[in-house]
């Protein structure tokens, strides 16, 4: 049978890299096609070039069986081709019906809504979705949000429907239901490619596995014939084992502790509802739950950028409720902000500004009014070494750093004790590992396994459960401003956590 | 911005450089500068001038020395004026109102002047220290006014900075046509004449001369306290990511206060440099627009202290040429400004596609 798509040694080139080097990939119908690589691989240029984003500089596109130009996504809208993109493409203050049907081009002035609203639902119910059409979509979730890019997708009749990462943002229920639906569409014969670097969400949901590495096609597989571990080699070239090194877990005394700790949301609603927590020194506590319930106002509340509106907020046996961001980074408070690289860097200075983004003003960095820049230099150098971070120089500018690289400066800044004496007390992770490719987020995991074993507390904050399973010491699930449970190490598994993120513990 | 624009015959993409060299911006620059002198040029023709003469009076101004020192008195309100503002800037603090603080500058130089000559408080040799004193100040909180609002209730900048220009302005009016008018003066709206010691003309006698050497001065100033203090890397960072700067424990509030007041302070000295330094009196609209002009200025010199010095000198050029085409050839003035609106548009133009690249692609939509 005619494949619904065939990419013939597509080559891209972006100045200086080769994003994609004689790709061949072929899509049939009714499959789920899995796209598994690590971040910087070339999966998401080579789906945005069958999309029409970008020209390739060679090759050759057949879309069911006739060679095609894709000049741009209305090209390939046209020939049934949809994309969920990673960050949703919608318009939140507008209804789901009004984003659906918008672009749709059909003769006449007068929009029959109640015809199109009729017709989103009954396609809503054919994959087990409730979806009423007159919503608007900010008051949807992210999984209903995706599920109206599906929607958006599928009511213009796509039958080749490419996903990018698309249970970064759902809860374990949602993706189940994700899984489902996607089924449901290969069974009516339509091609799914699912764009992903979790290697447990290819086994459970593909019929077939394409690996790329660094712009290149290492393996396309029948699922069912491979494994994990196999998987895993293919994605980076040799066996990823993370070692840890079998530390004890000996916590020493309380470095912080929150207490009825109470904050409202960017929006003005209660983000946290009296949450208590203790992290002691030498221990990983995990944050898991699905982003949004509150554990980034947590974070923030405890650094200082949040107002608690109640509660307290106790580092180092000293009453730090409330108090400066500046007086907590003196108590020797490490953050890592969640997407660190928008939020933590700033890409248009230089990656010595960047390092002593918090320790300029203290010495030997800086006098009364001075920067001392020789020391500040000599210092970044060492650090760029240490971090192994790779980059022209430290004159150079931030943004000419891949995310994984500015991850290794946002660890070297907060974590190499510039400001004071030795290491930090308590470091605060909000998503350290967040888009980051297997190898960074190995970087991140070892360094924070090094600081718990010098005797930081950490506070970790992840919504990957392997990742907080791996390395918490206990595990604090937070849901919907509430810690709903709190495991110790090896008593937690993926089911108890999983009902713990979504609802409410039986107190 | 739109970056991309699609026609029938085909697709017209902006797209921003990564790099570009400084030969090709200088480049550039000058092809921009050729390029307008021709529109100017079919212009002159057309409104039946001689261009070559016009030119000829224009590339005077750089080369009869008493045209050029009179170039560079002008250009010194601008520069100091585009100093404080390229603070601003960098703090992404969009400070309109160096107009209006170069008029409160020059309320408090003449304050001070009058302070003596009606009450004689001090020894003249201390005129002028108090002077550049009492502009810094008074110019530094017209701005740090709007930073306050800015500070504790996110009040825009843009708006107050321009609204408190024509507070000003009004104020000087009222000084010189009521309290401040010279008793001598036969009722016309001026204050008195300055005393020779409240002219800023102690560097061989010569204005120009004392006044480059503010501006220098000042320039110097400006960029040690950006690259090399605490507060010029605040105010880097503050100018680049409000979030960024919360995270790292910077006092944002307190790095707007003193960024806003220091910006405000150099364009008071730059009223200053007016009334001290080119009439020699206080009179109403003694500042035909510099602090606007000063926008571009610091604009057109991305925000480079040194730059701005040299692009200051280059305007205020323009502007003393405006004045020798108007008497020598009797060009309206209109068309004066319209000479000095090409040529700036022109360098504006060449400065964007310095950053940006327009690129054509053939083959409309199908």
């Amino acid at each position: 049978m005619e494949p619904l798509v065939k990419l013939r040694g597509i080559v891209k080139r972006f100045p200086g890299v080769v994003a994609n080097d004689r790709v061949d990939f072929k899509l049939r119908r009714g499959e789920v096609h899995a796209l598994l690589g690590e971040n910087g691989a070339g999966k998401t240029t080579l789906m945005n070039i069958l999309y029409g984003l970008y020209q390739p500089n060679e090759g050759e596109i057949y879309v069911k069986g006739r060679k095609v130009r894709l000049r741009s996504p209305r090209d390939a809208i046209d020939l049934g081709i949809g994309m969920v993109h990673q960050n949703f493409r919608l318009i939140e203050p507008h209804t789901v019906l009004e984003n659906i049907i918008l672009g749709l081009r059909e003769p006449g002035i007068r929009i029959d809504f109640e015809r199109h609203a009729e017709r989103i639902r009954l396609l809503a119910e054919k994959y087990g979705w409730r979806i009423d059409p007159w919503m608007r979509v900010w008051q949807l979730s992210a999984g209903e949000k995706q599920q109206v890019e599906l929607l958006k997708i599928l009511y213009r009749g796509a039958d080749i429907l490419i996903l990018d990462e698309p249970t970064s943002v759902l809860t374990p229920h949602e993706t189940r239901m994700l899984f489902k639906a996607l089924r449901r569409m290969a069974g009516e014969g339509k091609g799914v490619i699912f764009i992903t670097h979790k290697l447990g969400e290819v086994m459970e949901i593909s019929d077939r596995v394409t690996v790329m590495r660094r712009g290149r096609v290492v393996v396309t597989k029948s699922t069912k014939e491979t494994s994990p571990e196999e998987l895993a080699y293919y994605m980076v070239g040799r066996s990823a084992t993370l070692d840890f090194g079998g530390v004890e877990f000996a916590p020493g005394e309380v470095v912080a502790e929150v207490i009825d700790l109470e904050a409202l949301s960017d929006k003005g609603v209660p983000a946290l509802r009296k949450v208590s927590l203790a992290v002691r020194s030498g221990e990983i506590l995990g944050i898991a739950g699905v982003s949004g319930n509150g554990q980034v106002e947590l974070a923030e509340v405890i650094v200082g950028l949040r107002k608690a509106t109640g509660g307290k907020v106790i580092i180092s046996g000293i009453d730090a409720t409330n108090k400066s961001t500046r007086e907590i980074i003196e108590l020797g408070v490490a953050y890592i902000p969640p997407e660190s690289v928008r939020w933590g860097i700033i890409p248009e200075m230089r990656v010595v500004d960047n390092l002593f983004l918090k320790a300029y003003r203290y010495p030997p960095y800086s006098s009364k009014l001075i920067l001392n820049w020789g020391r500040m230099f000599e210092k970044a150098e060492e650090l760029v070494k240490e971090y192994e971070i790779v980059t022209p120089s430290v004159h150079a500018k931030a943004r000419s750093l891949s995310g994984g690289n500015l991850q290794r400066l946002v660890l070297a800044r907060e974590l190499s004790g510039l400001i004071g004496e030795g290491i930090p007390k308590l470091i605060v992770a909000a998503y350290p590992t967040k888009g980051l490719d297997v190898r960074a987020t190995n970087f991140v995991h070892k360094t924070l396994l090094r600081y718990r074993r010098l005797g930081a507390g950490i506070l970790f904050i992840s919504e990957d459960l392997d990742e907080i399973m791996m390395l918490s010491d206990r595990i604090a699930v937070m849901f919907e401003g509430r810690i709903t449970g709190l495991l110790e190490r090896g008593k937690a598994d993926k089911e108890k956590l999983g009902l713990l993120m979504s609802e409410t513990a039986p107190s | 911005m739109p970056t991309k624009i699609e026609t029938r015959l085909g697709t017209i993409r902006i797209e921003r450089r990564l790099t570009y060299s400084r030969l090709a911006s200088a480049a550039t620059t000058l092809t921009a500068f050729l390029l307008s002198l021709l529109v100017v040029a079919v212009i002159l023709r057309v409104i039946g001038l001689d261009p070559a003469r016009a030119f000829a009076v224009i590339g005077e101004v750089f080369l009869v020395p008493r045209l050029l020192s009179e170039s560079v008195k002008q250009s010194i309100p601008i520069c100091l004026s585009a100093l404080g503002l390229a603070i601003a800037f960098k703090m992404n603090y969009w400070n309109i109102g160096a107009e209006g603080q170069i008029y409160m500058g020059m309320i408090a130089a003449t304050g001070v002047v009058l302070l003596h000559a009606y009450y004689n408080l001090f020894h003249e040799s201390m005129l002028l220290p108090l002077m550049t004193i009492a502009s810094f100040i008074l110019g530094g909180a017209w701005c740090l006014i709007t930073g306050i609002l800015k500070a504790k209730l996110n009040v825009n900048e843009i708006l107050t900075t321009l609204m408190l220009n024509y507070v000003a302005i009004l104020l000087v009016d009222y000084l010189v046509h009521g309290p401040w008018r010279d008793p001598k003066g036969y009722g016309f709206p001026l204050s008195i004449e300055f005393p020779d010691q409240a002219k800023l003309q102690f560097l061989f006698g010569s204005p120009a001369c004392t006044g480059l050497l503010v501006a220098v001065v000042a320039a110097a100033l400006v960029f040690c306290v950006l690259d090399y203090t605490r507060l010029g890397f605040e105010i880097k960072v503050v100018g680049q990511s409000l979030r960024v700067a919360r995270y790292a424990g910077m006092n944002v509030s307190k790095i707007i206060l003193l960024g806003s007041f220091l910006s405000g302070g150099l364009a008071g000295v730059g009223g200053l440099s007016i009334v001290s330094g080119i009439i020699g009196r206080l009179r109403p609209g003694a500042s035909p627009g510099y602090g606007y002009t000063a926008i571009i200025v610091a604009s057109l010199a991305g925000l480079n202290p040194w730059l701005v010095v040299a692009a200051s000198i280059f305007f205020g050029g323009l502007l003393t040429a405006g004045g020798a085409l108007q008497a020598s050839m009797n060009i309206p003035r209109a068309a004066t400004q319209m000479i000095q609106a090409i040529i700036f548009l022109f360098i504006l133009v060449g400065e964007f596609l310095k950053r940006y690249r327009i690129v054509f692609e053939r083959g409309g939509r199908t």
